[in-house]
């Protein structure tokens, strides 16, 4: 499953991060590397910082120590380039946060239209076309509360892809879901994986792992504790707290 | 962040509105419905009594004399009337827009990022806010002529009732602002997009939703300090109600009959602002189970 990619720039590389919360250190010298076409599972007891790992690779948190490259080059620290930056860095919520105000379909061509300037014609074009990928094309002209959370799970799934980007980072994209809304939300995203998009992953959806992660990784107390394929991270855990973890997560 | 609990995010959208009090208070039981029965009576023939006592005090007065009441069957006092409501109309439209623009240039100013901007505008709100409208009036009225600037009287009442208005329109265009959850400026950025855009078209369509209702309540404030126009001699409703007080020595029922029309004006606002709300409020679902994270 290692893409062969190895000897290329990452797309995404985190060298010996820090960040603190006040007196909490959340992230502790963190170190990963994310290559072209490869899915990254993190996983992790709650409070780990595996969601504030995810959300300092576009600068949503900044941090106080290391270095974030895209693609080789430091993330920027603000204004336009930051901006431009992360036009290119796709992102999922826990929590959807579709714009509440706005249709479906001006939720997807917001981006495009906005930052990338792209005719609001072609842009809606591409959006509907979105919208069908991910099976919620109907909904096009009703407002996110009017959607099941699955639905405006995809919907933020299609609103990321419509900028474009080089790589996705999911931030507990089923946590805040119902369960049976999770499957037709991970079925999008192994649709996606398989399509060769790169992708950051933080999740504790085992058979997603599993079915599509090239690599899991295990964040505890701020730290990465493990790093290797599902089948051996789940069948064959090196640490006493990955044991903990992955029994705590199989218990129910 | 890293220790977000599984708070769940609505599922489908019942969209019920809640009244504030099922929120409050559970609903009352059979004892409870009893004493809410025997106050709500009590309260009746006390206000009952109020009225009663006043009329009376009215009648021994010789207030209900057709003196008093005749005059508001000729045509000419109602014109006059409608020329002073016109009057408070006009002071009212002009100074709630005056506030309003004023009132977002000053939230945007507090919220733009610059230093010195920031500080300024926050100056100028807290001025604003706690400078009585009066006092103001007072400075256009007085002060501002003694530099040369020539004021007609609709700007002497139309300019501080704006301002005074305009800096607690400010602090309500915030907390509007503040009230957008997090996560729509998270998803914004994370598009790319800039802190203009996103105060522009995500921030303040959806903030201005949550407080109209308490704009409203602010446009009835500057209907209501629009009567201190008698001090600049501006003929709004309660300028021409003061000219009829003097005319017909009536002071009691001109003043009734001017305090039904001011509620009623109000009382109208009040109506297009929940039609207002109504229109454009389909957010709240969406709102709730996001602050709930």
């Amino acid at each position: 499953m290692t893409p062969e990619t190895i000897e290329q720039t990452p797309v995404i590389e985190l060298r010996h991060v820090d960040k603190h919360f006040g007196d909490l250190h959340v992230l502790k010298d963190v170190s990963l590397a994310v290559h072209a076409g490869e899915v990254v599972v993190v996983v992790g007891p709650s409070g780990s910082g595996k969601s504030t790992l995810c959300r300092t690779i576009n600068r949503l948190e900044p941090i106080d120590g290391g270095q974030i490259l895209i693609e080789g080059t430091p993330l920027p620290q603000e204004g336009r380039a930051l901006a431009a930056m992360r036009a290119e860095i796709g992102m999922v919520f826990q929590s959807f946060n579709l714009f509440a105000h706005r249709t479906i379909l001006d939720n997807v061509t917001m981006g495009p239209v906005e930052v990338l300037g792209v005719p609001r014609k072609e842009a809606e074009r591409d959006a509907l076309e979105l919208l069908g990928r991910v099976g919620v094309r109907e909904q096009a002209a009703k407002v996110p509360a009017q959607l099941s959370g699955g639905q405006q799970q995809r919907v933020a799934i299609a609103r990321a892809l419509a900028m474009h980007p080089k790589v996705m980072l999911f931030d507990e994209p089923t946590s805040a879901l119902d369960p049976e809304m999770i499957n037709e939300v991970l079925e999008v995203m192994v649709g996606l994986a398989q399509g060769g998009m790169t992708m950051v992953v933080v999740t504790h959806e085992m058979g997603f792992a599993r079915r599509v992660g090239h690599r899991v990784v295990f964040m505890a107390d701020g730290q990465i504790l493990e790093e290797g394929t599902p089948e051996a991270f789940f069948t064959h855990p090196q640490t006493e707290r990955a044991r903990d973890f992955i029994d705590s997560i199989q218990g129910h | 962040m890293s220790a977000q609990d599984t708070g769940r995010a609505p599922g489908s959208a019942g969209l019920a509105p809640t009244a504030i009090r099922d929120v409050l208070f559970e609903a009352p039981g059979p004892r409870t419905r009893r004493l809410m029965r025997a106050c709500t009576v009590v309260g009746v023939i006390l206000v009952a009594a109020l009225v009663a006592v006043v009329l009376r005090q009215f009648y021994l007065k010789g207030q209900f004399s057709p003196r008093y009441w005749l005059f508001f069957t000729r045509s000419t006092t109602w014109a006059f009337l409608a020329n002073g409501f016109v009057g408070t109309l006009k002071v009212a439209a002009a100074s709630g827009i005056l506030s309003l623009v004023l009132g977002l240039v000053l939230m945007l100013g507090r919220t733009c990022g610059v230093r010195v901007v920031e500080v300024l505008s926050r100056v100028v709100i807290d001025f604003f806010r706690g400078v009585p409208s009066l006092l103001l009036i007072y400075f256009f009225f007085l002060v501002v002529p003694q530099y040369g600037i020539k004021l007609q009287s609709f700007w002497m009442i139309t300019l501080p009732v704006g301002l005074a208005a305009s800096g607690v329109l400010a602090e309500v265009f915030r907390a509007g602002v503040n009230a957008v959850p997090q996560g729509q400026v998270d998803a914004a950025l994370s598009l790319g997009m800039s802190r203009g855009k996103i105060m522009a078209k995500i921030l303040l369509p959806q903030a201005i939703r949550f407080v109209i209702p308490t704009l409203v309540s602010q446009l009835v404030v500057v209907v209501k300090d629009t009567t201190l126009a008698y001090v600049v001699s501006y003929p709004d409703l309660m300028q021409d109600a003061r000219v009829l007080i003097n005319n017909y020595t009536a002071l009691v029922s001109v003043y009734l009959v001017v305090a039904v029309i001011y509620v009623v004006l109000n009382y109208l606002i009040n109506k297009l602002a929940a039609f207002i709300a109504a229109r454009s409020g389909v957010t709240l679902v969406t709102r709730a189970g996001e602050t709930s994270l």
